[in-house]
């Protein structure tokens, strides 16, 4: 089965059940710790019992709910996955209005005052206005549902992210 | 006004980061398997291009330059970039948990993107206005950003393309890498910098 072109998919694993929701963790994909920059994401470190900044202390901090309409049990590895647009729409919203506000603020405060110092303090107060805003997006975002993945289905034995079972 | 828009033409497209300095070639190849992915890891870097660019310029003229410190320039870069990821990192957990399980993934990688301290050192070699050089990261972050974007669209199709066994995969991601660049030389001219 060809992926989804609209959804982006991942592999996730169920580290707790709570009544009708269950906690999963995402995968770390095959290619993490081959890749140049595993070190500094914590993919290169093989200590399984965690700690600050290793891969466990990451994934923990991803971990996520789903609504447990499928009956997943502890341990089952599930695909997920969020649309396309919603991954595009929360990266605007995280990166590029704090951005915005930033240059904009700056951009009034040079053609007002023209001093670096003037500059820097309205790009810096333009970064936390738009951090406060793009706060009150991510909750009209969450409240309409698009940031939370959804269940798509069990993950075959061996399958990974690319969608191949081995 | 006129000279800010033909510098950041000249930072995004002519002299763009990728495909004319050769630098963030670790992610150009890595992070392009699929359009959304390469958009979001490209916003992610203009975001942490030009936060950490604003911190340089600061500490480059009242800190390094201020105090005679400028054989310091490198690994004071590098400590500001390592700082400006983990601040990005922290708030957005704090500003929308969501969007940082989300886009949580793309931030750790910034940390070891050349592109980030180049354009930084890059700056300073240009001896810019703090308007100006915040203008220049951020046109430069862009250029980035397209040319993941761009690349990515290209590899998406070639995927589906049959192609000879020996050029699949990387060998003819690197030809298509090098086409991409020939077309982008078709700025020159248009503005330097």
């Amino acid at each position: 089965m060809s992926p989804d072109l609209h959804t982006v998919e991942g592999i996730a694993r169920v580290v707790g059940v709570d009544g009708a929701v269950a906690w999963l963790e995402p995968e770390q994909t095959s290619s993490c710790g081959s890749c140049a920059s595993a070190a500094s994401c914590g993919a290169g470190d093989t200590n399984p019992a965690g700690g600050i900044g290793t891969v466990a202390d990451r994934i923990a901090a991803r971990r996520f709910a789903l609504a447990n309409a499928n009956g997943l049990r502890v341990g089952e590895r599930v695909v997920v996955g969020v649309a396309e647009r919603a991954l595009i729409r929360a990266a605007l919203t995280a990166y590029g209005l704090p951005l915005a506000t930033a240059l904009t603020a700056g951009g009034l405060a040079e053609s007002a005052w023209g001093s670096d110092l003037a500059t820097l303090a309205a790009m810096a107060g333009g970064l936390l206005g738009g951090l406060l805003l793009a706060r009150l997006v991510a909750h009209r975002l969450r409240a309409r549902g698009e940031l939370a993945p959804h269940f798509l289905r069990r993950a075959r034995p061996g399958e990974t992210c690319g969608g191949s079972a081995t | 006004m006129r000279d800010f828009i033909l510098m950041m033409i000249g930072a995004a497209l002519v002299n763009n980061v990728i495909l004319a300095r050769f630098l963030g070639l670790c992610s150009f190849m890595g992070v392009t398997t699929r359009i959304d992915t390469a958009a979001g890891m490209g916003l992610a870097t203009t975001f942490v291009i030009t936060v950490s660019s604003m911190a340089d310029w600061a500490v480059q003229h009242w800190l390094l330059d201020a105090y005679g410190l400028g054989y310091l320039r490198t690994v004071t870069f590098i400590l500001v970039i390592a700082s400006a990821v983990q601040f990005t990192e922290l708030t957005i957990k704090k500003v929308s948990p969501e969007l940082f399980q989300m886009l949580g993934i793309y931030l750790p990688l910034i940390t070891t993107n050349c592109a980030v301290l180049g354009v930084a050192l890059l700056l300073v070699e240009g001896h810019m206005s703090f308007i100006a050089a915040t203008l220049f990261a951020f046109a430069s972050s862009v250029g980035y950003s397209l040319v993941m974007v761009i690349f990515a669209g290209l590899r998406e199709r070639l995927a589906l393309a049959q192609v000879p066994r020996l050029f699949a995969g990387p060998p003819l991601g690197f030809i298509v890498a090098s086409l991409l660049a020939m077309a982008f030389m078709g700025f020159s001219g248009i503005a330097t910098n």
